[in-house]
C-alpha cells in the first residue's frame, strides 16, 4: 500500500516537472518575442534621454551622458575586438567615404547604429539628427561603403495635389495685388498688410492642400542599392502595439528560423528603426529625397 | 487503456514541442553569431608599410571635411519644420519661420508644360540681392489664376509683394518677403522661401553675395 501511494507520489511529480517545463519553454519563447534582446539592437533606456529630433539649436549643446561616454570607452578598451587603434582605423575607413560625398553639393545621411543617430549632413556638417528609440539589424552585414536610396515603399504615400487653373488657393497664392500708385490703391494695400500680419492664433488651423510634414507616412520602408532594407515605425501609430507584437514574434522567432533553414547564406541585410514621436519618422521621410546616397555603419 | 493513450499524446506532443524549442534556440544563437559580425567583419588591421599613424591621418581627413564647410555667415532652412537658421559655424545667430514650397501641381491647359511648386533641396549660394524687388509674374501664375498670359512685359511687374528685399539663389528662386506672415511655418509657396520683415531684414543684411544657402 505504502509503495502504491510512493509511486502515486513519484508520478504527481513528474507531471508536476513537465508542466513547469512546459511553462517555462513557453514563457521563455514568448518573452524572447517581447522583450529586446541583447545584441543586434541597441539599448532603449540611453535613447530616451535623446528621443527627439535636435534643432541645430540643440545639436551643438548635446553633450553625451558621462556615463555614456564611459560606456564607450570601457567598451572599446576592454573589449578585445574593439582596441582603440582598430576603432581608428574603422572612422579613418568612414572619414574617406563622408569625404567622397562631402565633395559634392549635395546633402546625404549617416546612421550611427551604435548611438542610434540618423543624420542629415551636407558639407560635413550635421543639418538635422534624429534619435531612434531602437534600432534592430540582421543579416550580412552592410558594407562600409557610400550607399544610395533606390525606393522608398509606404502603404499610403503622400499624394501631390493638382491645381486645376482658375481655381487657385488664396492662401498658396504667391502675394496679393496692389491696386496701384492712387491714395486708395496704398491704403488697401496698408489694411491688407495688416491683416494679413495678424499673429495666427493656435486655435487656427488653415486647411491647407499643401503637402506638409504631417502628411508623410509614420510607417515605411526605406530600399537602398546594397540590398540594405530599412523600415522605419513610429511607436505612436494607431495599432502600433498589436504590430509591435507581430513583428517581434518574426524577428525573434520566424525569422533567425528562416535563416536557419534558409540555403541562401548572403542574406540581405535589414535593419528595423523604431521612434517614439511619429514626426520624427516622417521628418525622416521628407528629408530622404529620392537617391539620397549616405553612409550606414556601426562604431 | 485511455491513461495510456494520454500520456503517448503528452510524450509526442512534448517531443515535438522541446524539438520546436530546440530549433528556434538554435537559430536564435546563430542569429546572434550573424549579427555579431556586424562589430567584426569590418575591422581594419593597421598597414605596417604606412608613413602616417592611424591618428594623424585621422586628424587629416577631419580637417579635410572641415576644409568644404562654409566660411563665415551662412543660411540654413529646414523645409519640413518651415525654419531657419542663419549661423556662422556652429553659432546660430538667428532663427525663424519661413514659408516653403507646397508640394502642388499645376499641369498648363495645353498640356505642356507642368510645374512643381516645391522648394529645390540642396546646397545653393546667393547669387543677387535686391532691394525693393519687383515680382515679374510667370506664366505659371496667370494659369493658376485662370488669366491669359501678357505679351507685355510691363503687364508682368507687381511692386510691393516680394517685401523690402530679396535674395536670388537661382532658377528664379528667391528669398523674399510676404504679406501673408501668419502663414509662416506652412508650405504655401510655389517654390520660394518667404520670411517675416524682420528676419528678411537680418538675413539680408547679414549675407552678401556667394553666401551659402542649404536647404532641406
Amino acid at each position: 500500500m505504502g509503495k502504491i501511494v510512493f509511486k502515486a507520489q513519484k508520478q504527481d511529480r513528474r507531471r508536476k516537472k513537465l508542466v513547469v517545463v512546459l511553462c517555462a519553454g513557453l514563457i521563455f519563447c514568448f518573452l524572447g518575442g517581447l522583450l529586446p534582446s541583447v545584441s543586434g539592437q541597441a539599448n532603449k533606456a540611453q535613447a530616451r534621454n535623446s528621443s527627439k529630433s535636435l534643432e541645430p539649436a540643440q545639436q551643438k549643446e548635446k553633450v553625451l551622458p558621462k556615463g555614456h561616454q564611459k560606456e564607450y570607452r570601457s567598451s572599446t578598451d576592454s573589449s578585445g575586438d574593439h582596441p582603440p587603434i582598430k576603432a581608428i582605423l574603422k572612422e579613418n575607413r568612414f572619414l574617406e567615404e563622408e569625404l567622397s560625398l562631402a565633395r559634392n553639393p549635395k546633402y546625404y545621411f549617416v546612421i550611427d547604429i551604435k548611438d542610434r543617430k540618423i543624420e542629415l549632413r551636407a558639407r560635413g556638417m550635421i543639418l538635422k539628427s534624429w534619435t531612434a528609440s531602437q534600432i534592430r539589424y540582421s543579416g550580412r552585414p552592410v558594407p562600409l561603403k557610400v550607399t544610395t536610396l533606390s525606393q522608398k515603399s509606404a502603404l499610403n504615400p503622400p499624394e501631390r495635389r493638382m491645381i486645376k487653373p482658375g481655381e487657385g488657393d488664396t492662401a498658396s497664392r504667391p502675394e496679393p495685388v496692389p491696386s496701384g500708385d492712387d491714395k486708395k490703391g496704398n491704403r488697401d494695400k496698408k489694411q491688407d498688410k495688416t491683416a494679413a500680419q495678424e499673429p495666427a492664433s493656435s486655435s487656427e488651423n488653415f486647411e491647407l492642400q499643401a503637402l506638409e510634414i504631417t502628411d508623410m507616412p509614420g510607417n515605411y520602408e526605406l530600399i537602398f542599392d546594397n540590398g540594405l532594407e530599412i523600415a522605419v515605425r513610429s511607436e505612436n501609430e494607431k495599432g502600433q502595439k498589436l504590430r509591435r507584437l507581430k513583428e517581434n514574434i518574426s524577428w525573434y522567432i520566424f525569422q533567425p528560423v528562416k535563416n536557419l533553414l534558409s540555403k541562401n547564406k548572403n542574406l540581405n541585410p535589414k535593419m528595423i528603426l523604431y521612434f517614439e514621436d511619429m514626426r520624427q519618422a516622417q521628418g525622416i521621410y521628407w528629408a530622404f529625397i529620392d537617391n539620397i546616397q549616405g553612409i550606414v555603419w556601426l562604431p | 487503456m485511455k491513461k495510456k493513450g494520454w500520456k503517448i499524446l503528452l510524450t509526442v506532443c512534448s517531443v515535438i514541442y522541446v524539438a520546436t524549442l530546440a530549433v528556434v534556440v538554435i537559430a536564435l544563437i546563430n542569429n546572434q553569431k550573424m549579427i555579431g559580425e556586424w562589430r567584426t567583419i569590418y575591422n581594419f588591421e593597421p598597414d605596417p608599410k604606412s608613413k602616417i599613424s592611424p591618428e594623424a591621418q585621422n586628424a587629416a581627413l577631419k580637417k579635410k571635411i572641415k576644409s568644404y564647410q562654409p566660411k563665415g555667415v551662412y543660411i540654413m532652412i529646414d523645409s519640413a519644420e518651415n525654419k531657419y537658421y542663419l549661423k556662422e559655424g556652429d553659432r546660430i545667430l538667428k532663427e525663424g519661420l519661413v514659408s516653403t514650397g507646397s508640394g502642388e501641381i499645376l499641369v498648363d491647359p495645353s498640356g505642356k508644360r507642368t510645374w512643381v511648386f516645391d522648394t529645390p533641396k540642396g546646397e545653393f549660394f546667393v547669387k543677387s540681392k535686391i532691394q525693393n524687388p519687383y515680382w515679374v509674374k510667370p506664366d505659371w501664375a496667370f494659369i493658376e489664376e485662370g488669366e491669359p498670359i501678357p505679351r507685355r512685359m510691363e503687364d508682368r511687374v507687381e511692386g510691393g509683394v516680394l517685401g523690402d528685399y530679396a535674395l536670388g539663389f537661382g532658377n528664379g528662386y528667391f528669398l523674399h518677403g510676404t504679406l501673408y506672415t501668419r502663414l509662416l511655418g506652412r508650405n504655401v509657396t510655389h517654390g520660394c522661401v518667404r520670411f517675416g520683415d524682420e528676419d528678411l531684414e537680418a538675413v539680408f543684411k547679414a549675407s552678401k553675395i556667394g553666401t551659402k544657402i542649404y536647404i532641406y
